[in-house]
């Protein structure tokens, strides 16, 4: 039989929190000293006198301590016996501080269409100190987001990630769905707001292909202040409709770029004319869904073209 | 005239020109992997394992009938899920495009089904896939798939002229 144990108010608590415990020598233990001496220790520090040490009936000592505030996140709570003149270990607790998880912040989510998953991410809040579990919780649901229909398997991300990926699968497409992320550690649970979303309508785009398009070959003479340009769809998104925009610029220093009115999906090619002749231009595009919601591809890599 | 929100029109012919992009997909896949390149020569195989065919009457061009078109688009989307469905493992190569093909599919009916149900014209009972299809050989079923592959495109062009004249100008 163990010689002590402690027994204590927790093993996990907050920051600054009062700490409780108490290390009985059982009486097997005591005859070994009539009067057992019971010391402390938190973490290397011996705690002088800080114990309240009693006789029980039954010939056991108990000591009981109170640490007003628990100011290390990580440490050992050590119970000791001093007998001639050592000190022998008889038991210790871990113990942990830290806070409850704050609410999670800043949840937003894209739908990817390479890998056909709906990618969410997070503000997780202040570091805890403790062990914290965040997990992307969502259900299917329909019109502003009222009702609670199918629910979707949890996301769990891999550790220490702030997001997360709902595979294709899961998903219901061109339907609304509710998303929130949930932080839990032993202290206490919160959620994020809610997020309602068709994952159709957060598509993030890849930027179309720009290259460089032939003057008619009826014109007799190119003009010299035009450039010809054609484009693709980033491959994924052919079947969405969407509106680009066209900027372009002169190889010349602090040049600022020009932006052409947006241009439908459906007409692929351009002549960009009132340059200046002679002159290399770098020319960009992006795309956006469109009428449908979506999100604004980033900007093309620059195409160089040269007017004549 | 059927109240349909012009986002609803739309978003149903992005998902058709989605689920017809992959149905061509899972199509050149089939003819690159099985050499069945001509699904009119599997007519005859059809009837002999009572394919069904979706007849899409209440969209046709002459006659357009919006209730009765939405309620055939979504009757033969299950159909059609439910012939996906008994193709799935019906190869390393087309499994992929065949999953999210059938994905996709439900997703489309999915769509359609709740926008009768918000009109009050969805049908009092939802159709249902039917009997799923079985097979006797590898053959049968990659071949059933290069038929549903290409009735599932002119299922779908049918539709898509049929949404676009409901998406009006």
């Amino acid at each position: 039989e163990n010689c002590g144990h402690i027994s204590i108010s927790a093993h996990v608590m907050r920051l600054g929190d009062p700490v409780t415990a108490s290390c009985t020598v059982t009486q097997s233990c005591s005859h070994l000293d009539p009067e057992p001496q019971i010391l402390w220790k938190l973490g290397a520090e011996l705690l002088q006198h800080r114990g309240r040490q009693q006789s029980h009936p039954d010939g056991s000592q108990k000591s009981t301590i109170t640490l007003p505030h628990l100011n290390s996140t990580h440490t050992f709570l050590l119970c000791y016996l001093n007998w001639s003149n050592s000190l022998q270990l008889l038991d210790q607790a871990e113990l942990w501080a830290g806070y409850p998880p704050a609410m999670p912040s800043n949840l937003s989510c894209l739908m990817n269409l390479t890998s056909n998953s709906l990618i969410c991410q997070w503000e997780p809040g202040p570091d805890t100190h403790l062990p914290t579990n965040f997990t992307l919780k969502s259900f299917k649901s329909r019109g502003d987001c009222q009702t609670q229909e199918d629910p979707i398997k949890d996301c769990v991300p891999a550790a220490g990630q702030s997001s997360c990926s709902i595979p294709r699968k899961h998903l219901l497409l061109y339907q609304n769905m509710v998303i929130w992320v949930q932080a839990e550690n032993a202290l206490g649970t919160s959620l994020s707001p809610q997020l309602c979303l068709d994952p159709m309508d957060v598509v993030k785009l890849e930027p179309p292909t720009l290259m460089a398009l032939d003057p008619n070959p009826e014109m007799a003479l190119p003009q010299p202040d035009c450039l010809w340009l054609r484009w693709e769809p980033w491959k994924p998104s052919i079947y969405m409709d969407q509106k680009c925009e066209l900027r372009y610029r002169p190889q010349l220093r602090e040049a600022s770029w020009a932006q052409v009115a947006p241009l439908p999906s459906s007409t692929t090619r351009y002549e960009l004319c009132g340059l200046r002749p002679a002159t290399t231009y770098a020319l960009q595009m992006r795309c956006i869904r469109w009428p449908l919601p979506g999100h604004w591809s980033t900007w093309s890599p620059s195409l160089e073209l040269q007017t004549t | 005239p059927l109240p349909l929100p012009r986002s609803f029109v739309l978003k149903c012919l992005e998902q058709a020109r989605r689920v017809q992009a992959e149905a061509v997909e899972m199509q050149q896949k089939l003819c690159a992997t099985y050499r069945l390149c001509h699904p009119e020569e599997l007519t005859l195989l059809g009837h002999s394992l009572s394919i069904p065919w979706v007849p899409l009457k209440g969209c046709s061009s002459q006659d357009l009938q919006p209730t009765r078109c939405l309620r055939q688009l979504q009757a033969g989307l299950v159909l059609y899920r439910g012939l996906l469905r008994a193709l799935v493992g019906i190869s390393p190569e087309l499994s992929p495009t065949v999953d999210t093909l059938q994905l996709d599919v439900a997703d489309f009916a999915t769509t359609i089904w709740q926008q009768m149900e918000d009109l009050g014209t969805a049908p009092a009972v939802q159709p249902t896939p039917g009997t799923m299809l079985t097979f006797t050989s590898a053959f049968q079923r990659q071949a059933v798939g290069a038929m549903v592959a290409s009735q599932l495109q002119c299922f779908l062009e049918l539709a898509y002229r049929a949404l676009r004249y409901l998406r009006g100008p």
